[in-house]
């Protein structure tokens, strides 16, 4: 999981002076001791670590520097035999280029996962979208309702004698707002559609989460499942990449849906809510369907591992990559009397940063 | 008939839809309420004035289909056009079959929609019309005396004076007399009107019962 923290590429500057900082510190310390003693080998933990940049530009960088710096030592170096800081010198070379080199290698393996996991994760976001076509459709047929109705109603008013302009700008006003209200619906579908490189913003998770529902309305009607939210206000703003956090939302309220459609009796009512304590966010989604026993429940984020028929299984599966790539917890537990509750907690601050130092 | 616009009553939870409806059909000319959701419409005072509701068919809480079985349970006559944003074909067969009017789908045809509304409103036009006419009817009815009503049944069996006086154990003036006075009080021309009368009084009482 440490790597699919890393896929937030983002700038560290506390990365970047650690590695310095160290870089400096095995400079003086290879320059200062006697030839015999080869400090330099070191710099092959730096250019290891500079692959957490996910750049191989860094890596070479950094290979390149030590080199030099090793070259430098050699020649600054006041005390040792010559011989011997000649040999150790050519070993240290040789080590720095091969860890360079597969250093590289990883760097590149790594790019292949995360291209791999963005593909993955896209893709299930478009089949997620594929299934919300009905509801998006009612999403936009709303609005184009409203319009229709207003557009000819102030044709008609205009029609009138005398007309009436108080009732034309009315209805031209709700013409307006209709025709932005279909607009953000196409907005917020290509946005979850498209193939977007991950990003790392401050994000507001209750504008976040009510674009999600917003894009939902229509499935939960189909459902006839009734929507009550519970966002706290004042919520700290995690770091995060929006349309993976959103694809997670949209996945847990697609399942709650799903999960209440079946029902024969009983209540649809379904809660998200947002809550913080100060160190951790937390996200849940509860609903009054089904409950799973502990077993499907350990068994739910599982890939490839489906309780609803035709299911793929990987919905969850990639809610649990994406929440943990963001420093958090994704977990599942039955909801009292009935149902189930889903949700996933996300840390306040720099968390990333936090635990890949700590 | 009747003078006051007909009232078209707009059920739909979706704001700006609601709102562009009851300008539509204000700008043709007729009252409309509009309500949020079914509740809300069941709860209102109805004026006394032919109506139709356009109901929408998905809204949280009861859809709009079960308020129709409801209506229908409570004998609730009015009219109902249904709107969908998403409908399919079961859906719309089993409205129609229930005595829908027009299932429109969203985003609906303007000409379509008012001429759902129109149709809905003609046929209420028509129902409160029979209806009144029944209830004067029921009226006229009750006017009649217990022996009257008894000359009635028969002759609406289609029995001849005659055998109608031996029945009741009276004359044939008598019942000649009497037929005479439910003619009258019924306000029927002919024998063959008062026979169409006679049955509309028990074909109502037997759905009444």
């Amino acid at each position: 999981m440490r790597r699919d923290r890393e896929r937030m590429r983002i700038e560290r500057p506390w990365l970047w002076l650690g590695l310095i900082a160290t870089v400096a510190a095995i400079f003086l310390a290879d320059t200062f001791t006697s030839l015999e003693i080869a400090v330099a080998v070191l710099y092959v933990a730096v250019i290891l670590i500079s692959v957490r940049f996910d750049r191989p530009v860094v890596v070479v960088s950094f290979g390149a520097a030590s080199a030099l710096l090793t070259v430098l030592s050699y020649l600054l170096t006041p005390r040792g035999i010559q011989e011997t800081g000649l040999a150790n010198g050519a070993l240290s070379l040789i080590a720095i280029g091969a860890t360079t080199y597969l250093a590289l290698r990883i760097e590149a393996a790594e790019a292949r996962v995360r291209q791999t996991q963005a593909e993955l994760a896209h893709m299930a976001r478009v089949t997620a979208m594929g299934e919300l076509t009905a509801s998006i459709a009612h999403e936009v047929s709303q609005p184009l309702a409203g319009i229709v109705a207003s557009g000819h109603a102030a044709l008609r008013w205009l029609a009138a004698t005398p007309p009436d302009a108080g009732e034309v700008r009315r209805a031209l006003e709700r013409v307006v707002a209709d025709a932005d209200r279909a607009g953000e619906v196409i907005g917020r579908v290509r946005n979850l559609v498209a193939k977007a490189p991950p990003s790392r913003d401050r994000l507001d998770l209750v504008a976040l989460i009510e674009e999600v529902l917003a894009l939902t309305r229509g499935e939960l009607r189909r459902n006839h499942v009734t929507l009550q939210t519970d966002l706290a206000d004042d919520l700290p703003r995690p770091l995060g990449d929006k349309v993976q956090l959103q694809q997670v939302v949209l996945n847990l309220v697609i399942n709650a849906a799903e999960a209440m459609g079946g029902l024969e009796t009983g209540p649809r009512d379904l809660l998200v809510g947002a809550a913080s304590d100060g160190r951790t966010i937390t996200v849940s989604v509860r609903d009054t369907g089904v409950s799973l026993s502990p077993a499907a429940i350990a068994q739910v984020f599982e890939a490839f591992h489906s309780t609803k028929p035709g299911g793929m299984g990987m919905g969850l599966a990639i809610s649990r990559s994406i929440v943990e790539a963001h420093g958090g917890t994704i977990y599942a537990a039955a909801n009292h009397p009935r149902g189930m509750v889903f949700g996933f907690t996300l840390p306040v601050a720099g968390t990333a940063l936090d635990r890949q130092h700590g | 008939m009747d003078k006051q616009p007909a009232t078209v009553f707009v059920v739909d939870d979706d704001l700006s839809v609601r709102e562009g409806l009851d300008s539509l059909f204000r700008s043709v000319g007729y009252a409309v309420s509009a309500f949020a959701s079914v509740r809300e419409f069941a709860l209102a005072r109805r004026p006394d004035t032919p109506s139709c509701l356009v109901l929408d068919v998905r809204m949280p809480g009861p859809s709009g289909m079960d308020f129709q079985a409801e209506l229908a349970a409570l004998n609730d006559p009015i009219p109902i056009v249904f709107l969908t944003g998403h409908g399919d074909v079961p859906m719309a067969v089993r409205a129609i079959k229930a005595g829908a009017v027009e299932f429109l789908l969203k985003p609906f045809r303007e000409q379509d929609l008012l001429d759902a509304v129109r149709v809905a409103i003609e046929n209420d036009v028509t129902r409160r019309r029979d209806e009144a006419a029944l209830a004067e009817l029921k009226e006229r009815f009750a006017t009649l005396t217990v022996r009257e009503k008894e000359v009635l049944a028969f002759v609406a069996q289609g029995r001849l004076n005659k055998q109608i006086a031996a029945d009741l154990g009276l004359s044939e003036v008598t019942v000649k007399v009497h037929r005479g006075q439910v003619m009258r009080k019924m306000g029927a021309a002919t024998l063959a009107e008062l026979v169409r009368l006679a049955d509309l009084i028990s074909g109502k009482e037997q759905a009444v019962r």
